[in-house]
C-alpha cells in the first residue's frame, strides 16, 4: 500500500486535556488507542490562479477520542506484534475507526522506542483494521499509522511540563515522520477548523410524522399496533440522548402545533443534559470501582516485584 | 553507585550486566517513572564502549509491570537502527534474540545483559551495513581488505554542520597483555587500537586525503605502557591499511615487549635502594612504578615517596620528601615539591644509581629540614 502523505494531525483542546490529565494520574507508564476519522479537507485560502487544482487539498487526521489501558502489552506482545483478536472487542466497543496509538512514559527521551516502533509497524500493517477517508473515493484507504507519544522532561521542573510528540508512520521506508500537532480549541478564531469535526453522538433519526394514537379508532386497530410499535422503538432510541422525553412530544416541534416550539426545544435540551448528569453519576460511580480494582493490582504487582529480592 | 532504590530485581540485573559486561559500562541519569516514587527507580542510560567511543542507550523498565521486558530507546543519531524489525526470513540468530524478549523472566539476572550483548552485536552489523553503502572507493577498498580482522569496530558519523566520516577501531596484535604482566590484577583484558577516520571522499577531489591516525588504549594499561609515547609511523599517499598496520604492529609489539621487561629493572632498582635505606614501606609490587621509604636525618625523620616512570631508567625517578614532625596549619603534613633535577645516567648500575640517590638525600634533607622549620609557625 502506498503511504498517503499526511498533512497534520488535529485534536481537539478538551480531549488532549483529558488525555493529559489521564496520563498524569496513571501510577505508571501507559498506552492506548486512539479513533477518529481521516478527511480531505481543501486549503481555506482560496487560490487566485485557476490552474492549481483540488489535488492541492490536505489530508488531516482528526483525533475525536482515545482509551487508555490500565497495564503494559495489552494489545501487543513483548516483540511489539499487535494482537487483532484482542483489539477487535475494544474497538467494536467503540464504534469509532481506529486511527492510531500512543504511549505516554515518564522521563524519557521524546523519541520512538524500539517496541514502539514494532508495535506501530505491525498496528499500521493489520489488515481490515483500515479505514476510508472522508471527502475521497471509497477505495482510497488511511492505515492506522498515527502515533503520538507523551512523556515529560528528565529533570524535575518548578512547573508540570508535559511533552508530546506525533509521528506518521510510513510503512514503506520504513520510519516515524514527525506531524505537525493542531489543537482546536472554542472560539471565533478557530471556526474554520469546525469543518472536518462531525458530531460523535448525533440524535438518531426519529419520524416525526403526528399520528393520532387515540384508541376509539377500532377498525384501524392493525395499524395502530404497528404505529405502536414503531413509537416503542422510537422512544428506546431517544431514550439513548435524552432522559424522560416522551417521543410523542417531538412532534409538537413541527407542524401545527410549533408555536411553542422554543419551549419545546429548551424542554428536550434539559432532557438531554438530564441524560448526560445520569451519564456522568454512572461514570463516577464505575470509575471509583475502577480505582478500587486498580489500587488492589498493584499491591498484587508489588508483591511480584518485591519477591525477587526475598528469593 | 548505589542500587537500593531499584526494586529488587532491576538491581540484580543491572549488577549482573556491569559485572559480566567484557568492557567497562556506564550508568548514567538513574530515574523513576512512578507518579510518585514509591516504585524505586526504573530508567537509566547506559554507556556501552563501541569504537572507542560510548554509545548511549536508555533502558526503559516500569516497576509496575516486572513481568514486562524493559523498552530501549537508542541514540537520536541511529533512528534507522531496529533491530526487532523482522524480515521476511527470519534466522536463527533472530528467533534467539527474539526469544530473550518473548520469554522474558525477571527472576533471571542474566536477562538484561543478553539482551544489550545481542543488540550491541547488532548494532555492530547496522553499523557495517551503513558503512558498506558508503559511495566512496578508497573505503569500499579498505573494507573488502580490512573487514576479515577480528575485533575490528566501525561507524559512520555524519551531522548537519560536519562533513560525512567513517570511523574504524581496529585492534592491535593478537598478544595477551594480561597474561605478560606476573600478578596481573586488570579485570578486562588491555588492548591497544588504532583509530582510522576516512573523510569521506567528495566525488571531484582529485587525492583523497590522509586518514586521521590516533593510538589509543584501555586506561588501565597507562600503569604498564604510556601510548603518548608511541610515534606513529607516517601515512604515505595511496597508503591502505593492511599495508599501514603490519609495521605498526611489529614496532608496538617490541615496545610492549620492552616496556614489560622494564619492570623488573624498575624492581631491581627499588631493592637496591632497600640496601641504602631499608625495606620500603610501601612499594608497588606489579608495575613498580611507586616506593616509599622511611629516612631519617639525625633526629630528623621522614619519608622519601619515588614516583617512577614508564621511561625509567632514560627517565630518573621523581622524589618527594614528606616530613614525619612537621605540619600544615591546614593539618597536612608538610611536603617538598617534585625533585626531578638531581645527577643521573641510564648507564648507571642500579646500585651507582641507588648511590646517587642516597648521597643526594642526605644533602637535600638538610635543605628540606630548613624548609620545614622555617616555614613552622613560630609560638
Amino acid at each position: 500500500m502506498d503511504d498517503l502523505a499526511l498533512h497534520k494531525f488535529a485534536i481537539s483542546g478538551p480531549t488532549l486535556a483529558s488525555m493529559i490529565q489521564r496520563l498524569l494520574s496513571s501510577a505508571a507508564d501507559v498506552d492506548g488507542l486512539l479513533f477518529g476519522h481521516v478527511t480531505y479537507i481543501a486549503p481555506s485560502t482560496l487560490p487566485d490562479d485557476s490552474a492549481q487544482t483540488s489535488l492541492d487539498s490536505q489530508l488531516v487526521a482528526t483525533i475525536s477520542g482515545f482509551l487508555c489501558f490500565p497495564s503494559l502489552l495489552s494489545f501487543y506482545d513483548s516483540l511489539g506484534r499487535v494482537d487483532s483478536s484482542r483489539l477487535s472487542s475494544t474497538t467494536h466497543l467503540n464504534h469509532k475507526p481506529l486511527i492510531g496509538w500512543f504511549s505516554s512514559r515518564r522521563k524519557t527521551p521524546l523519541r520512538p522506542s524500539m517496541r514502539e516502533f514494532c508495535v506501530t509497524r505491525s498496528l499500521s500493517s493489520t489488515p481490515n483494521l483500515s479505514l476510508p477517508i472522508q471527502n475521497s473515493d471509497p477505495q482510497s484507504l488511511f492505515a492506522p499509522s498515527i502515533f503520538l507519544l507523551f512523556t515529560t522532561p528528565l529533570q524535575d521542573q518548578f512547573i508540570q511540563t508535559n511533552q508530546y510528540r506525533a509521528f506518521h508512520f510510513q510503512s514503506s521506508r520504513p520510519c516515524f515522520n514527525p506531524l505537525s500537532i493542531d489543537v482546536v480549541n472554542i472560539g471565533p478564531a478557530f471556526r474554520g477548523h469546525y469543518g472536518s469535526f462531525s458530531p460523535t453522538s448525533a440524535l438518531p433519526f426519529l419520524s416525526c410524522e403526528s399520528r393520532s394514537l387515540t384508541p376509539m379508532n377500532e377498525d384501524r386497530n392493525e395499524e395502530t399496533l404497528i404505529g405502536m410499535k414503531q413509537t416503542e422503538k422510537d422512544q428506546s432510541l431517544l431514550d439513548t440522548c435524552a432522559e424522560g422525553m416522551q417521543v410523542g412530544r417531538l412532534s409538537r416541534l413541527i407542524g401545527p402545533e410549533a408555536t411553542n416550539y422554543t419551549s419545546g426545544l429548551e424542554d428536550l435540551y434539559e432532557k438531554m443534559l438530564l441524560k448526560t448528569e445520569s451519564l456522568a453519576r454512572l461514570v463516577e460511580a464505575s470509575s471509583a470501582k475502577v480505582l478500587e480494582q486498580e489500587n488492589q493490582n498493584r499491591k498484587l504487582r508489588y508483591k511480584v516485584a518485591r519477591s525477587v529480592g526475598i528469593e | 553507585m548505589s542500587f537500593d532504590a531499584f526494586p529488587p530485581f532491576i538491581s540484580a540485573h543491572l549488577h549482573f550486566l556491569i559485572n559480566h559486561f567484557p568492557e567497562k559500562i556506564k550508568v548514567e541519569h538513574v530515574l523513576s517513572g512512578g507518579k510518585t516514587f514509591a516504585g524505586g527507580l526504573d530508567r537509566f542510560t547506559l554507556l556501552i564502549p563501541y569504537c572507542l567511543d560510548y554509545i548511549k542507550w536508555d533502558v526503559i523498565y516500569n516497576a509496575e509491570f516486572p513481568l514486562a521486558p524493559p523498552d530501549i530507546i537508542f541514540g537520536p543519531e541511529d533512528e534507522d537502527f531496529h533491530p526487532l524489525h523482522m524480515t521476511a526470513s527470519v534466522g536463527e540468530g533472530d528467533l534467539k534474540f527474539q526469544n530473550i524478549l518473548s520469554d522474558w523472566n525477571h527472576k533471571d539476572p542474566t536477562r538484561l545483559l543478553a539482551l544489550i550483548q545481542e543488540l550491541r552485536d547488532r548494532y555492530m552489523a547496522y553499523q557495517k551495513k551503513r558503512v558498506g553503502e558508503v559511495d566512496d572507493d578508497r573505503l569500499t577498498f579498505e573494507i573488502s581488505t580490512i573487514c576479515s580482522r577480528e575485533g575490528i569496530e566501525m561507524q559512520i558519523s555524519s551531522g548537519a554542520e560536519k562533513p560525512e566520516e567513517v570511523k574504524f577501531a581496529v585492534p592491535l596484535m593478537d598478544m595477551n597483555i594480561n597474561k605478560m604482566v606476573h600478578g596481573c590484577p586488570w579485570r578486562h583484558p588491555q588492548k591497544i587500537y588504532l583509530q582510522v577516520i576516512y573523510p569521506v571522499g567528495k566525488k571531484y577531489a582529485s587525492t583523497p586525503s590522509p586518514p586521521r591516525l590516533k593510538l589509543m588504549s584501555t586506561t588501565e594499561l597507562r600503569a604498564l605502557f604510556s601510548i603518548e609515547d608511541v610515534k606513529l609511523p607516517s601515512w604515505l599517499d595511496g597508503m591502505c591499511m593492511a599495508e599501514y598496520l603490519p609495521h605498526l604492529e611489529e614496532s608496538l609489539q617490541k615496545q610492549v615487549v620492552e616496556a614489560v621487561s622494564l619492570i623488573d629493572i624498575r624492581r631491581h632498582f627499588i631493592e637496591s635502594l632497600a640496601l641504602l635505606l631499608g625495606r620500603p614501606l610501601e612499594a608497588d609490587p606489579v608495575f613498580c612504578r611507586k616506593a616509599t621509604f622511611l629516612a631519617s636525618s639525625g633526629s630528623f625523620v621522614f619519608l622519601v615517596h619515588l614516583l617512577i616512570s614508564t621511561q625509567f631508567p632514560k627517565q630518573q625517578p621523581a622524589l618527594m620528601l614528606q616530613s614525619s614532625q612537621h605540619i600544615s596549619p591546614q593539618g597536612i603534613p608538610k611536603r617538598s615539591p617534585l625533585l626531578s633535577e638531581y645527577p643521573w645516567s641510564p648507564r648507571w648500575e642500579a646500585s651507582q644509581m641507588a648511590e646517587r640517590i642516597f648521597d643526594f638525600l642526605v644533602d637535600e634533607s638538610l635543605n628540606f629540614k630548613r624548609f620545614c622549620n622555617e616555614s613552622q609557625p613560630q609560638h
